[in-house]
């Protein structure tokens, strides 16, 4: 019961360190122990294991997200430029 | 007289804060694209990211003598851009604005893999861009910076004058929200 209760306190603990590491985890901005941490605690936590692979999902369509640019953009700048003076 | 293409960076700048207007345009000429689409962000249209990056170059025109070197010229012509927009998004009607409370949404489907068809790319690209507008500015702009523009994490947290450690807290949340934000979208058929 006591063995349950503090693996289930370690399961927490472990969550919600990994929640707020996902996007080091990501960046590859964790040392080798902590993308261990990351891992493990992924391989043991379905709902993690999805906000992991949505937000990987989503940095790669933010990654995509490109701007038509106006044609004409800097020579409107540069002609608002030499109209100031 | 237009300087030549390679020509440096500093010396451009150093050349505009001498007063030297063509050297300023070949600024204009080389940071005008990436500008806008960072401020296209933050602003209702396209004409007005125009204006909102038109307005950023003369800001930076007319105090460039004051620019100290101690950031890339970039970086600080960022950051005056997202000042303007910010400064157009407050005299906009509030929008709602999507939470940085990260719950949990036990019933949002894993769509990782979901399919990519030109459709689904066109509406999941809409999601994201109303999402980020739904936004507090500071902190769509860690998104814009780091993943959409692709700075470094050195480099935009220079643009929103934060330290490395209070960006990176900032950008996980706004990610999140991001995420969940699209989390809901799936959860309504991805349309």
């Amino acid at each position: 019961m006591i063995r349950r209760l503090l693996e289930r306190r370690r399961f927490m603990r472990e969550h919600r360190w990994t929640h707020e590491h996902l996007s080091a985890y990501l960046d590859e901005d964790l040392d080798r122990e902590g993308r261990g941490r990351v891992e493990e605690h992924v391989g043991l936590c379905p709902q993690c294991r999805r906000v992991l692979a949505t937000l990987r999902r989503t940095l790669g369509a933010l990654r995509e997200l490109g701007a038509p640019r106006p044609p004409d953009l800097e020579d409107g700048i540069v002609k608002r430029l030499r109209d100031q003076g | 007289m237009r300087p030549a293409p390679a020509e440096g960076e500093a010396v451009l700048v150093e050349r505009a804060k001498d007063g030297d207007q063509g050297a300023f345009e070949e600024l204009v000429r080389r940071h005008a694209e990436r500008l806008y689409a960072v401020v296209l962000r933050f602003v209702a249209d396209s004409d007005e990211a125009q204006e909102v990056t038109q307005e950023a170059f003369l800001r930076a025109w007319r105090s460039i003598a004051r620019f100290e070197g101690r950031s890339q010229f970039f970086t600080w012509l960022y950051r005056i851009g997202i000042n303007e927009a910010k400064r157009r998004a407050a005299r906009r009607p509030a929008v709602p604005v999507i939470s940085l409370e990260d719950e949990p949404v036990p019933e949002a489907p894993d769509w990782s893999e979901a399919p990519e068809t030109r459709s689904a790319q066109a509406d999941l690209r809409r999601a994201l861009e109303q999402a980020i507008r739904s936004l507090p500015v500071e902190y769509g702009a860690t998104v814009i910076l780091r993943d959409v523009e692709g700075l470094s994490t050195a480099e935009a947290a220079e643009v929103m004058n934060l330290g490395q450690a209070a960006f990176k807290s900032r950008l996980h949340r706004a990610r999140l929200a991001v995420r969940r934000a699209l989390d809901q979208y799936f959860m309504e058929g991805g349309r």
